[in-house]
Formats: structure tokens, C-alpha cells, sequence
């Protein structure tokens, strides 16, 4: 089982090195604060370390192995850092699917395309909003239900037989 | 589709008049708080004369034709019509609300049977689609069984009403003795939780009791008062969880009929659900802690679209034999037998991955106890090693003949069972030091309820069944 082959956006890199500023920028602003009002050493330190780490390595890796495509049996989808998740979906279990802009994917012309199935939903994020777009419209079309599955199974049945 | 032909213009139906006292009743129940509230400032606000008597009693009264002018008025502006294609649903007096159900969407027809209605000798039914709203799309509180026939044969997936002498499928009462037995096992976080909330305070108490008393004396005093509190509670609750089981479960019939599974059940206010088979995904056989012991287990289904019904929908059978659980399962869904017995468990070197994190937990509460309870600390390390090790004992699994079965334990051992084809998802996960011990999860998704999950198999059984499903 070798991996999905598509890739998101490389713009992707750039939203979650942002993000992974916002955060441990956050808390190094909080250590600074405290440490400038008296309090302890300079603890601020290591949240600004390790945001530095963050920023510059979690993006680069997340990116490399957020990886999906869809094939004959469903979506296929491969993401994770510390834990790899790879995840099938059936197009037979696929009820809907939407696409959605937060903030950051508005900002870079990015979006989010969801699949919902009865058990819950999957996403495949920070695609370019167009790419986004023409996957929905894709994935509802592949999307099908168990009888035509099984007419379209009967079909090909009949076409061996023939 | 073809056009309905004209001739046949659906007739009206209304409810059994009996709804008048169910609307009725349903009125007064909402009203009834702000109502004795009123009549009982009347009668206690000021001295107790007759004057006030009067008063309460035209209050009462006041509030009494209001409820029955409501049932009266949703009684009268209540109707529907059966089409050839779709039931056609009118209520309402002041804002109308028409409703319209194609007949071929209508995914169940729920029956149900309140005091009320079971003193009528009528049906209350809900009309389920695939919306999955609550309570069901439309709602029918007193139908006669006549009706809910015709509502029934009305489905263009209804097949032809069997001939009356012929069995109707195979069918199963709980027993009475085995009700006892199910009653009495019920409890489980029921009985757990507010012992160990009981327990915590006693200590709490105890404890704040002796900083500020004689240590000496507290101590005789509430010793035997822990015990007997704690077992007081324990008896509590497991009388509560043994009467509430009875009462749910109480007269519960399962029934096969071709695609569908009819259950009854409930001895105050009577339930019954229709699952059509083609909506069940998984069987869970739950295992409870003070059954296991027992060798017996609930049996529970996922059913797509019913996440948000109440459990009535979902249990199987309140008490089988895990030994008979897939010979029961053979006879009212042959669709999803199989056997929770004989699985296979993970590779050995997984076990100290089961116990690392209870026994991590168990080590952070001795550690932090050590200074408020001494020398029972240790007792969580013990609990802690204790549970990994259950846990790790439960965890099994098998893919055969395109059956998947997943056993796991939290505090009930449960086995998911299911044909591996009816999942909404599957996923394989594996972290960091997975990866070097070659080991991988595998997660397969039934519906919301359900989601089979085996942790630390052998990685290249993980792929292997992560790629057959």
C-alpha cells in the first residue's frame, strides 16, 4: 500500500507556518509579560525556542505527508505527524460532500473540501480554492448509492457473461 | 414517474377521537407547573378561607378548558391523507403546517403505546425519513390499529400482508427469569460513579473532620458510618439501575418479519420500533462488568439515521448468552451473525503497550495521593495495572469471510460485529514508536455509535486488512 500520490497547495506550508507562529508567539508574549512584571526567570525562552523549531519544521513535514487522491473505491486520504493516518472512504458511504473558506484559506485563495458519511466527517484541507471547487462537484458525482453499486456490479457481471 | 391519476382522490383520515384527551393531556402537562403554581399562591399566599378555596378551584378550572379547548382544536384541525405517492400531512389552527412525505422516503414507522393510549386501545406513530429529526417527521398520537396497518401497507416497500396463519417470522420474549437476571446486572457507571463521588466525600469529609477534632475520636465514629454509607449508596443505586431496567425492558419482544426487525418493549409507557434490516450496520454484544462474570451480554445495533433515537431502537436483546449470541443472531439477523468467540489477540510484544498508559495513570495518582491518603495510595498503581491488563486481555480481533469482529474493553467488553462491506470508513494509524516496534492501529467506522478499534496489531496484518476492506 504505497501512498496517495496528490499533494495540497503548497501554499499550505505558509498557512501552518503562520499558524504555528500565532501560537507560540502567543505564548512567548504571555512569558515575556510575566517575566517583565517580576516573576521567575526567563522561562519565555523555551516557548520561543520551540515555536522557532515548530515553525520551521512541522509545517515542512505535515506538508509531506498530508497526502490523498481518489480512486475506484473511494477517497483516499493520508495525513499525520507523530501518528500517520490513512483513511478510506467508500463511494458508497459518501452521503454529501461541501467545500468550506475559513480565514487563513480566504486569505490565500485556499479551501476545504468535506466529506460526510453517516459515522461522522473527512476532510482535505488548504486545497487551491478552484481545485477545491472542481473536487466537490467530482466526489458528489462519484458518490453513488449501494443499489447502483450493485446494478452497475450486475452490469458488469452481464458484460462478462455476453 | 407517472402522473396520479385523478379518480382516485386520497381520502381524508382523521385520529382516533381518543386524541382529544391525549392533545388534552399534553396541554395540561405543559401548563401544569405554571398552573400549581397559581392555584397553590392562592390558596397558601393568603389566609385559608373559602374564598380563596373558590378562587383556587376557578383558576384550576380556568386552566382545565383551556388545555381541553387545545385538544379539541388540534384534535379538529389535525388530519392526513394517504396518496399514491406520498402521505399528505394538514395540522394546526392558527399557522397551518402541511407536511408531505413521499411515500418511498419514509425510511421507519415507529409504534408507540402511553398509558394513554394503551387505556384507548390506540397507537401513537412517528414517521421517521431520512432526516433523522427527532421524534419523526410526522406524528400521529392516536392511531387505531387498523390505521397504523393501512400506514404501513401504504409503503411501496411493505410487502403483502402475510396470511394470517402463517408464522410471522421467528420471534423472541425475554423470559421472565432472564429479565430478573438482566434487571439485576443492568448497573454499571450507574452503580460505579456515585459510589466513588461518595466515597471521595466521606474521605473529603473525614479528613477536614480531623484537622478540626480529635483524631482520635473521629476515627471509631466514622468507620463503620464509611461502610455503611458506601454500602447504602451501593444498594441505592443498584435498586434504582435494577428498577429502571425492569421498567425499560419489561415484556421486550423481538420479531423478524422479511426485511424488517420489530421491537417491543417497555411495561409503563409501551415502545415499539421497526428497523428495516438494510439500516443495520453493526451488532455490539456489551458485555457489562457484572455480567461477564456471568458469561452474559446485551446486544445492541448501529442503525444509520437513528443516532438521536432514544436507546429503544438500539438494543437487540437486553440478555443472551455470549454463547448464543450468534445462534440468536442466525435467526433474526442471519444478515450480521457471527460468532464474538474465538479471536485472535494482538502479537505478545503489544501487551506492555496496553498497560503502559493505566499503569502511568495509576503511578500519577499514588504519587499525588501519597501525602492524603498514605499508605492506600498505592492501591491506584494496583487498579492501574489491574485495568491495562483487563484491557489488554479484552483486545481481539478477526477478518474472515468478509466479517469483521472487534473486541475492546473500557469498562464493558464489547464486540463489534459486522460485515466488513456495510463501514463508513476505515483507517490505519500508526505513531513513532509504532513504527519501530512495527506495530499499527486499525479503526473501522459502523455509524456514529460505532467504531470498531483494535490498537498495536502487527503492522503487516494492519495493511493487510486496511487494504482487503
Amino acid at each position: 500500500m504505497s501512498a496517495p500520490s496528490r499533494h495540497l497547495s503548497p501554499v499550505a506550508r505558509r498557512v501552518w507556518r503562520l499558524t504555528q507562529l500565532l501560537s507560540w508567539g502567543a505564548l512567548t508574549v504571555v512569558g515575556v509579560l510575566v517575566f517583565v512584571m517580576g516573576g521567575g526567570g526567563p522561562w519565555f525562552l523555551i516557548p520561543l525556542v520551540l515555536g522557532v523549531a515548530a515553525t520551521i519544521a512541522i509545517p515542512k513535514l505535515r506538508w509531506a505527508r498530508w497526502r490523498w487522491d481518489i480512486n475506484d473505491e473511494g477517497i483516499d486520504i493520508q495525513h499525520g505527524t507523530l501518528a500517520i493516518t490513512r483513511t478510506l472512504v467508500p463511494w458508497v458511504r459518501v452521503q454529501h460532500v461541501d467545500t468550506r473558506r475559513g480565514l487563513f484559506e480566504q486569505a490565500f485563495g485556499l479551501s476545504t473540501v468535506v466529506v460526510h458519511t453517516a459515522a461522522g466527517s473527512h476532510t482535505i484541507p488548504l486545497l487551491p480554492a478552484q481545485e477545491a471547487d472542481e473536487l466537490r462537484t467530482r466526489i458528489a458525482g462519484l458518490a453513488r448509492t449501494e443499489e447502483e453499486e450493485d446494478a452497475a456490479l450486475e452490469r458488469a457481471d452481464a458484460d462478462v457473461g455476453a | 414517474m407517472s402522473e396520479p391519476t385523478p379518480t382516485s382522490a386520497p381520502e381524508e383520515r382523521r385520529l382516533h377521537p381518543s386524541a382529544l384527551v391525549i392533545f388534552s393531556a399534553d396541554a395540561l402537562r405543559n401548563a401544569a407547573f405554571p398552573l400549581i403554581v397559581i392555584v397553590g399562591a392562592t390558596l397558601f399566599g393568603g389566609s385559608l378561607d373559602t374564598g380563596a378555596l373558590l378562587r383556587a378551584a376557578i383558576y384550576g378550572g380556568v386552566g382545565l378548558a383551556i388545555a381541553v379547548t387545545v385538544g379539541v382544536v388540534r384534535y379538529q384541525s389535525t388530519r392526513y391523507y394517504i396518496g399514491p405517492e406520498a402521505i399528505h400531512y394538514v395540522t394546526g389552527a392558527l399557522s397551518k403546517k402541511v407536511t408531505d412525505v413521499r411515500l418511498d422516503r419514509i425510511q421507519a414507522i415507529d409504534v408507540h403505546q402511553g398509558p394513554l393510549q394503551r387505556a384507548f386501545g390506540v397507537f401513537s406513530v412517528d414517521i421517521q425519513t431520512g432526516a433523522g429529526k427527532k421524534g419523526g417527521e410526522i406524528s400521529l398520537p392516536a392511531l387505531t390499529p387498523a390505521a397504523v396497518e393501512e400506514l404501513r401497507a401504504a409503503r411501496p416497500q411493505a410487502t403483502a400482508p402475510s396470511p394470517v396463519d402463517a408464522p410471522a417470522g421467528p420471534a423472541q420474549r425475554v423470559a421472565r427469569r432472564d429479565l430478573l437476571i438482566a434487571a439485576v446486572t443492568a448497573g454499571q457507571l450507574g452503580i460505579i460513579l456515585p459510589v466513588l463521588a461518595g466515597a471521595g466525600q466521606i474521605v473529603q469529609q473525614l479528613f477536614e473532620e480531623r484537622r478540626g477534632e480529635d483524631a482520635v475520636r473521629a476515627l471509631p465514629h466514622s468507620a463503620p458510618a464509611i461502610v455503611l454509607i458506601a454500602g447504602g449508596l451501593v444498594v441505592l443505586a443498584w435498586l434504582l439501575s435494577t428498577v429502571g431496567a425492569l421498567v425499560t425492558f419489561g415484556g421486550f419482544t423481538v420479531t423478524r418479519d422479511d426485511g424488517r426487525l420489530k421491537i417491543r418493549r417497555g411495561f409503563v409507557s409501551r415502545v415499539e420500533a421497526t428497523v428495516p434490516v438494510s439500516r443495520v450496520r453493526a451488532v455490539r454484544v456489551v458485555e457489562g462488568i457484572l455480567r461477564r462474570p456471568f458469561g452474559l451480554a446485551s446486544l445492541t445495533i448501529e442503525v444509520t439515521g437513528y443516532a438521536d433515537e432514544a436507546a429503544a431502537a438500539r438494543t437487540l436483546f437486553p440478555i443472551v448468552r455470549v454463547r448464543d449470541v450468534e445462534g440468536f443472531l442466525s435467526r433474526f439477523l442471519p444478515e450480521l451473525a457471527d460468532d464474538p468467540r474465538g479471536l485472535t489477540p494482538p502479537p505478545p510484544r503489544a501487551a506492555r503497550r496496553y498497560l503502559l498508559l493505566p499503569v502511568v495513570a495509576g503511578a500519577a495518582v499514588t504519587g499525588g495521593a501519597w501525602f492524603v491518603v498514605g499508605a492506600f495510595a498505592p492501591l491506584a498503581l494496583v487498579v492501574g495495572v489491574a485495568y491495562g491488563h483487563a484491557r489488554w486481555r479484552a483486545a481481539a480481533w478477526r477478518l474472515a469471510d468478509g466479517r469483521l469482529a472487534v473486541r475492546s474493553m473500557r469498562l464493558a467488553r464489547t464486540t463489534v460485529l459486522a460485515p466488513a462491506r456495510f463501514r463508513e470508513s476505515h483507517t490505519l494509524v500508526q505513531n513513532v514508536l509504532q513504527r519501530r516496534a512495527d506495530l499499527a492501529d486499525l479503526e473501522v467506522a459502523f455509524g456514529k455509535q460505532t467504531t470498531a478499534r483494535i490498537r498495536h496489531l502487527e503492522a503487516a496484518d494492519a495493511r493487510a486488512a486496511w487494504s482487503a476492506l
